[in-house]
């Protein structure tokens, strides 16, 4: 029997919101434990690396003092850890301890709004934790509004980018422990070798490959870029590598996750 | 006029038949409860229903809800249904009234809407006390009725429960059915799965029996009751008394099941049975009407499957 009238059901975006809303409710319910840290851990980076370990670098990097340099970087190395984090031992515990995602699946979504809801929810985390480090940032003088406004958008896309590959990672890893590879075997070597810390010329030059390949390095030139206001017709190659790189790893991580929430 | 139709489905995990050729009917407004061991495929069957489980691609078979197949309008079942999940998964983290407020985001209900619903819903099920408690201080029993509650929040025609009662004492027992029957009397389906023979017989208008995936037997309990098993039962427990009755010819008509550890013995008559019991000389033994465990256990047999 079935019903004369179209079924009311809520529209595409909506559905990607109440995903979205899930997961923003859960977070900003211990505002004090989950939203301090983002401020804290920048401030103390730049303390200890930046001033104290910068004291000893003479010259500049790039053309920029190291500190200005380091912290322009952690900008995008916030969004990406933060996103990792959620889209690997966060939605590992969703899926496998809590039965999170039973629940929600029983609503009126589609797998598919649910794992691009969580990658848009990664996406904001990454926004966010970016502009934690532009109030830093800010603090310090090293970048200036209203420009370093841009940098959060920055940080979006690298949360986005980032949550799409952990979901991916997700999709194989049938206990949690095995995560530690993927963060100590991958995102830890990013960090250390994608001009965060000192920059991808100064690489040897097979590392230098290393470097164009992954996807950290992209988001830092194009962070930099936006907070110096030096725009040069290179970064739309690595504004590319990021659009595809969210397209190509984005549609294999929901097809594969599919797999484990849908029997 | 039926609100649900299986014909011919099957589901196969690697080389597990987890359902096999499955029909049945749901009419509108009753209950109807899938009764049988673990690993029968209750679950599955559910899931198929609304979407989160595919049944097999060479399946002839058809899945009509509402008038919708779950593997092209799931949207439209799951917008028409409510679902309480085998485990109450609820969050941790947020209060009761915070758990139901963002479970009604998916339907997209207006703010004043949700609040009188969850007003509504928490005196229905009897949790307005904990409206500002965290998860963590609830009993079982009250987080069972939660997810209820929240399943009941877009109204649904059709409200699935994965063993709603399992883990749960009698008290809760009982306030859960009360409130299932209430439902079903406003109109709403309920569709739910169980191994309590108790709850199968209390609520269900139709139960369907099923082992290692397919249907055993289907029927209303008493009818099922009527046609599969003998009215009375005696059962024997020790030893002893079993070594006893072992050298005693029963009366006619009696049908002995003498399986481990218990002997029963069934009957139409009781008056033939306690003849039995006369015989034991005072031992212990237990006379008593036969129920739907009876006809559950006789027709998927008294050993464990390997799933148990």
């Amino acid at each position: 029997m079935r019903s004369s009238s179209p079924i009311p059901y809520p529209g595409l975006s909506h559905r990607l919101f109440s995903v979205w809303y899930r997961h923003m409710r859960v977070y900003t319910k211990n505002l004090l434990s989950n939203g301090l840290p983002p401020f804290l851990e920048p401030l103390l980076f730049l303390l200890g690396v930046g001033i104290g370990l910068g004291k000893y670098i003479e010259g500049t990097m790039d053309g920029m003092a190291y500190i200005d340099f380091l912290g322009t970087g952690l900008l995008v190395t916030a969004a990406m850890y933060t996103a990792a984090f959620e889209c690997t031992f966060g939605t590992f515990i969703r899926l496998e301890f809590d039965k999170v995602y039973d629940g929600m699946l029983a609503a009126p979504i589609t797998v598919n709004n649910l794992i691009v809801g969580e990658i848009i929810w990664a996406g904001t985390k990454g926004l966010f934790f970016s502009f934690a480090v532009v109030c830093v940032l800010t603090l310090f003088g090293i970048i200036h509004l209203p420009q370093g406004l841009l940098a959060p958008l920055v940080g979006f896309l690298t949360g986005v980018m980032f949550a799409t590959m952990s979901l991916l990672v997700t999709s194989f890893v049938k206990n949690i422990n095995h995560f530690n590879f993927y963060h100590t075997g991958f995102l830890s070597p990013m960090f250390f070798f994608s001009g965060v810390v000192f920059p991808v010329s100064n690489l040897p030059v097979p590392l230098r490959a290393f470097a164009e390949i992954v996807p950290l390095t992209h988001a830092v030139r194009l962070v930099r870029a936006v907070c110096t206001g030096t725009y040069r017709l290179a970064l739309l190659g690595d504004l590319a590598y990021i659009a595809a790189f969210i397209a190509i790893v984005g549609a294999l991580a929901v097809r594969r996750l599919r797999g484990r929430l849908v029997s | 006029m039926s609100v649900i139709t299986v014909k011919n489905i099957s589901k196969t995990f690697r080389n597990v038949h987890a359902v096999r050729d499955l029909d049945f009917e749901v009419e509108q407004g009753t209950c109807f409860g899938f009764l049988g061991p673990n690993g029968a495929g209750k679950t599955t069957m559910m899931k198929m229903l609304y979407g989160v489980a595919a049944r097999d691609k060479d399946c002839r078979g058809k899945i009509d809800v509402f008038g919708y197949d779950p593997a092209r309008d799931e949207l439209a079942i799951k917008y028409l249904s409510g679902v309480v999940p085998q485990e109450n998964n609820l969050d941790d983290e947020l209060d009761v009234f915070q758990n139901l407020m963002i479970y009604s985001k998916f339907y997209a209900l207006p703010s004043a809407v949700t609040k009188e619903r969850i007003a509504s819903l928490l005196a229905f099920l009897e949790l307005s006390e904990k409206v500002k408690a965290r998860i963590r201080e609830l009993s079982g029993g009250m987080k069972r009725r939660l997810v209820i509650a929240r399943a009941l929040l877009n109204n649904p025609r059709l409200l699935i429960l994965d063993e709603p009662t399992t883990g749960l004492d009698p008290q809760v027992r009982h306030v859960i059915w009360d409130k299932l029957r209430q439902l079903r009397k406003q109109g709403t389906t309920i569709l739910l799965t169980t191994h309590y023979m108790e709850e199968a017989f209390q609520i269900c208008d139709t139960v369907l029996i099923m082992d290692k995936g397919a249907k055993v037997m289907e029927g209303s309990p008493l009818q099922l009751l009527k046609d599969n098993i003998e009215k009375y039962v005696l059962e024997v427990s020790d030893v002893q008394t079993q070594q006893l009755l072992a050298d005693h010819r029963l009366p006619e008509a009696v049908r002995a099941d003498v399986s481990e550890g218990v002997s029963r013995f069934y009957c139409d008559e009781i008056d033939r049975l306690k003849e039995v019991a006369n015989t034991l000389e005072g031992n212990h033994y237990y006379l008593r009407q036969a129920n739907l465990e009876d006809v559950f256990l006789k027709a998927t047999g008294r050993g464990l499957n390997e799933k148990q």
